[in-house]
């Protein structure tokens, strides 16, 4: 057994119920006078610095949420979540997980120099006292951070001599720890743990999807000098990498990113980026979900690399576009030196690290809208509300048609945004303050601002996640051919059919199934997908977040396609009510018949540089798509998909046969990973609905 | 010209160098009971009649629509040392329309290779010859009374061709469908390694059986001579492998 295998047991066993709550309410209580976002950074000081450790008998690298577990009196417990919850806590929508830090800067600058630039800082505004209240709960965090470090150090020298630890391995820890203590990290293995160590207090405050960025670029100083010194070899680098990949929880979606352009053009490829992509093959886990960034100037070596990696079945990594990834960032108003080091945080999405408050995104559900065009602006379906007051028999042309859809699409993103606004401004910002978050931002720590209040480069950025390209590509296809041009029904008879779910319609479905369809590579249904980014890419670039931030639009569904159906009535594409839309920026599965060049001609046609968030193509391809010569084409279908303007590409390779297989027999695949959207995931662990949803996607050869 | 087509298959990586567009001509003069494409065999349109739905196959098409259709994924040819693939159907008995059309792919630097099985007057491999790249040459059987008997064909007619398209130093890469009972005994095997030898051949492709056609016999209201043979396991597929490789380079399909 390997060492990230043993560990992967022991990190699977069964363990204590996770109380953060208990321990920040430790850290609370100790300063209960104090003003409420001091009182707070008490509370982070104390879930740092009171919650225990736990060491894992084949851990290299430490960091586990494990000793946070409480163990006491049932009513202290419910006492501590109480009190912590009734101060009240940021959320999805109010900027609180989805962030990648700047490790580049923590690294470089070590806990020594982050708590020297706090102090700087703390004169530099000595006339600003909400600024040093900031800045004091900044180091009071920072503080508890580094009791953490300091844990690991003395718990690892505390387990010397155990049986069955390693005393090597023990060692080798401790002085990492204590290393940190002292100084900015000096080598590969102290970076990465301190990389590790910060991940872990992040999950220890319970923030989800803390990207861990471009760490084949921010550890590489450390890494190629260990290499040129003799100290580490690319088999000990991969070593270190899957004994820190293999505590990330499945539950997660940990984010990492290789690869990349350098803002000279030149390729971001090195060592450490192989080495990242073989840990993470090697790993086989659904936990770090990794992402690489492919340009022209990419490595062929480098892509089958990734390639072979995604035709082991992980799906891992998924393919981003800096062609098309780096316009976007810049049409969003960054600076190109920013832009270039930009990385993913959750599944997809563009961010530039530690330079805006953490990220959100939510669904906006286009097919719905086609519903009150065709109803008078009330859908017959559930009863929800449009703006449309014209009946179907008065609309006389297929222009006619859209620029009632546009006007119900206009407003409804307005609302959209009206809501969200209410939402993320309706906290005080500088009474939920994030100070171990923002002393991870050189801007915060410099302003003596709060993450969220200002502190960051840059502000914040929300995603308006667009739902069914495909399903509306089709649907508007269907009502100009059917409708408009062949006349073989007239918009009311197509309405009534759709209230009537297609029953008694069958010849009406039979046409509308007939019409053209998204993913062939016809012009006369993917205008539609042309029209369809750009004309909401525009409405959401009307709207401003509260702190002055972008609405920028996503095309990526994370199986939410499947949830939105649900509430969507039949549409004119012959989909039925209920059933999924079509996913994320793809055709709608089984529809896209050319093959795959055809695929990727039409979805390679809508302006990506409009989408700065991010999309989803998934595309599935048997597994043997992944083999000798054939991979070098999958390689040159990449590069051609990209050079045309395609901006993400996903791949399963899993069989078929397999698939179904796992659904018949769950037990015999428990380690079979599969793409599901912007991650991959234990097959026998998804809903049915998803698997099936999988299974119905277009395989390619 | 129009052309009578079956299929144009996009996205084709299994036969040839990089991905490629596959143009199937319909109409064959051959009846191998194994052919994995029998919508193709017949000149006139058929009607597969799926569980799920009727699909038809085969119309005339324009060269200018054909043209279009097979210059979309250009791009992809460009990048991936890919082109465009003739494939039957038997493409030399529509020698003419092909030729026009390959004349324009040569025109546009567009890669050609042709499959075919080689049984017709070599008037009509001389009017591709100019713009072929590769020939994908299929070498069924060596012996002229199985090829008479079971495909219907002229086996001279077929090596007589061959032995001219290399005499013109066309590229020629050999095609051998590994058909169970029909050419994989140790004697089917000598006798066309023996035969292939004297022609100079080096290099062949071995062509695994595989029923994945059976459905297409059903829906066409066919009965499949090869319903119920099993695709070769990897021994067999190994065995024969050994056997070829004693003369020849091999390549195996997977």
């Amino acid at each position: 057994m390997t060492l990230h295998t043993a560990l992967r047991e022991e990190f699977t066993a069964p363990r204590g119920k996770f109380t953060p709550a208990y321990y920040r309410f430790l850290g609370m209580r100790d300063h209960i006078r104090a003003p409420l976002p001091l009182l707070r950074a008490y509370g982070v000081e104390g879930l740092f610095s009171r919650s225990g450790t736990h060491i894992h008998k084949n851990d290299l690298i430490v960091g586990c949420l494990r000793g946070a577990s409480y163990t006491g009196p049932a009513e202290v417990l419910e006492h501590a979540n109480r009190f912590v919850t009734s101060l009240g806590k940021r959320e999805f929508w109010t900027n609180d997980s989805h962030f990648a830090p700047d490790y580049a800067y923590v690294l470089t600058r070590g806990l020594p120099g982050l708590y020297e630039d706090i102090e700087k800082s703390r004169a530099a505004h000595a006339d600003s006292p909400d600024r040093l209240q900031t800045l004091e709960g900044m180091s009071i965090a920072l503080q508890g951070f580094g009791r953490l470090i300091a844990n690991y150090a003395a718990a690892a020298e505390g387990l010397c001599g155990l049986e069955g630890y390693d005393d090597h391995r023990l060692v080798f820890i401790s002085q990492n720890c204590r290393a940190l203590l002292r100084a900015a990290p000096a080598t590969f293995a102290e970076g990465l743990q301190l990389v590790w160590l910060c991940h872990t207090a992040f999950m220890l405050e319970e923030r989800g999807a803390m990207a861990l960025g471009r760490m084949d670029q921010y550890l590489y100083p450390l890494y190629a000098a260990d290499i040129a010194a003799g100290r580490l070899t690319d088999e000990e680098a991969v070593e270190l990498l899957c004994n820190t990949f293999t505590k990330i929880p499945t539950s997660d979606v940990v984010n990492i990113c290789i690869g990349g352009t350098n803002a000279d053009g030149t390729t971001a490829v090195n060592g450490l980026s192989r080495c990242i992509l073989r840990a993470v093959r090697t790993c086989n886990a659904p936990g770090p979900n990794l992402s690489a960034r492919i340009s022209k100037e990419t490595p062929e070596d480098f892509l089958l690399a990734c390639l072979e990696s995604i035709g082991t079945g992980l799906g891992y990594p998924a393919l981003m576009n800096d062609e098309v990834n780096i316009p976007a960032l810049l049409r969003m108003g960054y600076e190109k030196e920013d832009v270039y080091n930009y990385c993913m945080v959750g599944c997809i999405e563009n961010f530039l690290a530690g330079q805006q408050p953490a990220w959100s995104d939510g669904r906006f559900d286009v097919p719905r809208f086609i519903d009150y065009v065709l109803n008078g602006g009330i859908s017959t379906y559930n009863r929800s509300v449009g703006i449309t007051r014209t009946a179907a028999e008065d609309i006389s042309s297929m222009k006619e048609f859209m620029s009632l859809l546009e006007a119900e699409l206009s407003v409804g993103a307005a609302e959209y945004c009206a809501s969200f606004n209410a939402k993320n401004g309706g906290i005080r910002q500088d009474a939920l303050p994030s100070p171990f978050l923002s002393s991870f931002c050189r801007e915060c720590v410099e302003r003596g601002l709060d993450i969220n209040n200002g502190g960051t480069k840059y502000p914040s950025a929300h995603g308006a996640v667009l739902m069914g390209v495909g399903t509306m590509a089709d649907s508007l296809a269907a009502i100009e051919k059917v409708v408009f041009t062949d006349r073989s029904a007239t918009l009311s008879e197509l309405r009534d059919a759709l209230a009537a779910n297609f029953e008694g319609y069958d010849e009406l479905h039979r046409t509308l199934l007939a019409a053209p369809k998204y993913g062939n590579n016809d012009d006369f249904v993917d205008k539609y997908a042309v029209w369809f980014l750009d004309f909401l890419a525009g409405e959401f670039d009307r709207f401003h977040t509260p702190d002055g931030g972008r609405f920028y639009v996503a095309m990526a569904a994370n199986v939410q396609n499947i949830y939105a159906g649900r509430h969507i009535g039949a549409t004119p594409d012959g989909r039925r009510a209920g059933e999924p839309l079509s996913d994320a920026a793809s055709p709608t599965y089984g529809r896209d018949t050319r093959g795959a060049t055809s695929t990727l001609l039409s979805v390679s046609k809508p302006d990506y540089t409009k989408v700065a968030c991010g999309t989803v193509i998934n595309q599935k391809f048997s597994p043997s798509m992944f083999e000798g010569d054939k991979l070098k084409k999958l390689a040159a279908l990449v590069r051609t998909y990209f050079a045309r303007g395609g901006q993400e590409i996903q791949m399963n390779a899993t069989s078929r046969e397999t698939l179904i297989d796992a659904m018949e027999h769950p037990e015999k695949y428990p380690t079979l990973v599969v793409r599901v959207s912007g991650f991959s995931e234990y097959y026998v662990r998804l809903a049915r609905e998803v698997q099936l949803d999988i299974l119905s996607r277009t395989q390619h050869e | 010209m129009d052309a009578n087509i079956a299929n144009i298959q996009h996205f084709s990586v299994g036969d040839g160098d990089g991905i490629r567009t596959t143009l199937f001509f319909k109409g064959c003069n051959l009846r191998c009971p194994w052919c994995h494409n029998p919508e193709t065999l017949s000149a006139a349109p058929v009607t597969l009649a799926y569980p799920h739905g009727a699909q038809d196959c085969g119309r005339r098409i324009p060269e200018a629509e054909i043209l279009a259709e097979l210059m979309e994924d250009a791009d992809f040819y460009r990048e991936s040392g890919g082109g465009v693939t003739f494939s039957g159907g038997e493409v030399l008995l529509q020698a003419q329309a092909a030729q026009s059309l390959a004349a324009r792919l040569k025109a546009a630097g567009i890669s050609l290779f042709v499959d075919t099985a080689g049984c017709a007057p070599f008037s009509a491999i001389e009017a591709l010859l100019p713009y072929a790249d590769t020939w994908l040459f299929d070498y069924k059987t060596a012996s002229p009374q199985k090829f008479r008997e079971v495909i219907g064909g002229d086996l001279a007619l077929v090596e007589e061709n061959l032995q001219r398209l290399l005499a013109r130093g066309a590229k020629v890469r050999i095609r051998i469908p590994l058909i169970p009972g029909f050419n994989t005994h140790a004697e089917d095997v000598a006798l066309i390694c023996s035969r292939l030898k004297e022609f100079g051949i080096t290099e062949v492709d071995l062509l695994p059986f595989h029923r994945l056609g059976s459905g297409k016999y059903e829906a066409l209201g066919l009965v499949y001579a090869y319903r119920d043979t099993p695709p070769q396991m990897p021994e067999e597929k190994a065995r024969l492998r050994a056997l070829y490789e004693t003369h020849f380079t091999v390549t195996m399909e997977s």
